[in-house]
């Protein structure tokens, strides 16, 4: 199907809108893990193989269940889900009628909606003796650790210290 | 402007909409800022995929790394908020009385 994309991304819109119409947070944390699931398979789709796996392991399996058991530290007697008041599910409809209107405007348009997102295919080394094959965005981002040495250096120091803050805020000044 | 671009900015609003605007909880406003940190790390990446110049694959990890220790020392307020008045409500953050 020559649309996945474009309705990959419809479905990314939809699910901001679920969890952008605030309901409790620990399904807004549901609603985020399934945007962040379709989010990375649009990575993957435009040939960021490496992007997708830093996304899924890095983003969904750590922030996510950090923000899981946070939220289950914080959470109510009664969470509020989309279907339980007006203000939720008004908020999810509205975003969800506006995409739906924008998706049909688009689509009514005579433009070449059907574009080629080529991935970036595979590099193909000629050089010396013998030949290679390299991912463009592996090595896109092992380029960090050559000529954004001092970036990670800089990047490494702001963690620390940022750990040590998480800690001294914890602790209670 | 490529509609899949299109989707993924009406994305990255749609979430500053979300964290401006409260109801009752905080982390709620963490989520929608996770949201955002997405969506951007989500566009760069097709940027550097379909201008075929990986070197901007540098942007989207520097990104995300810093917005995992944003996210760290956001849940570390929830948390010591938490701690004082029980949930996260917003309507009890109420020291600077205005």
């Amino acid at each position: 199907m020559a649309y996945v994309l474009f309705t990959l991304s419809v479905l990314l819109v939809m699910g901001f809108v679920g969890f952008s119409s605030k309901p409790s947070p620990i399904y807004g944390g549901l609603a985020l893990i399934v945007s962040g699931v379709v989010g990375c398979v649009i990575v993957l789709n435009c040939g960021g193989v490496y992007m997708g796996l830093v996304m899924f392991l890095v983003y969904l399996g750590g922030m996510m269940v950090v923000f899981g058991y946070t939220t289950a530290m914080a959470i109510e007697e009664y969470p509020e889900t989309w279907g339980s008041g007006l203000e939720v599910l008004g908020g999810l409809l509205v975003g969800l009628m506006m995409e739906v209107v924008l998706v049909l405007w688009v689509l009514s348009l005579d433009e070449t909606v059907v574009v080629s997102f080529s991935d970036t295919g595979d590099w193909v080394i000629f050089e010396g003796e013998g030949s290679g094959l390299i991912r463009g965005d592996s090595i896109g981002a092992g380029a960090l650790y050559d000529y954004g040495r001092w970036l990670v250096v800089v990047a490494g120091w702001t963690l620390f210290v940022g750990v040590y803050i998480v800690i001294e805020i914890v602790r209670g000044n | 402007m490529t509609p899949t671009y299109m989707n993924i900015m009406l994305a990255f609003t749609i979430s500053l909409l979300g964290m401006l605007t409260y109801r009752s909880h905080l982390v709620a406003s963490l989520l929608c800022l996770e949201g955002m940190m997405m969506s951007l790390f989500i566009m760069t990446t097709l940027i550097a995929s379909n201008m075929h110049f990986p070197l901007i694959n540098i942007m989207p990890i520097i990104l995300l790394v810093f917005a995992a220790c944003e996210t760290a020392v956001g849940l570390a307020l929830l948390i010591s908020i938490s701690n004082t008045y029980g949930l996260d409500y917003v309507h009890n953050l109420n020291l600077l009385q205005c």
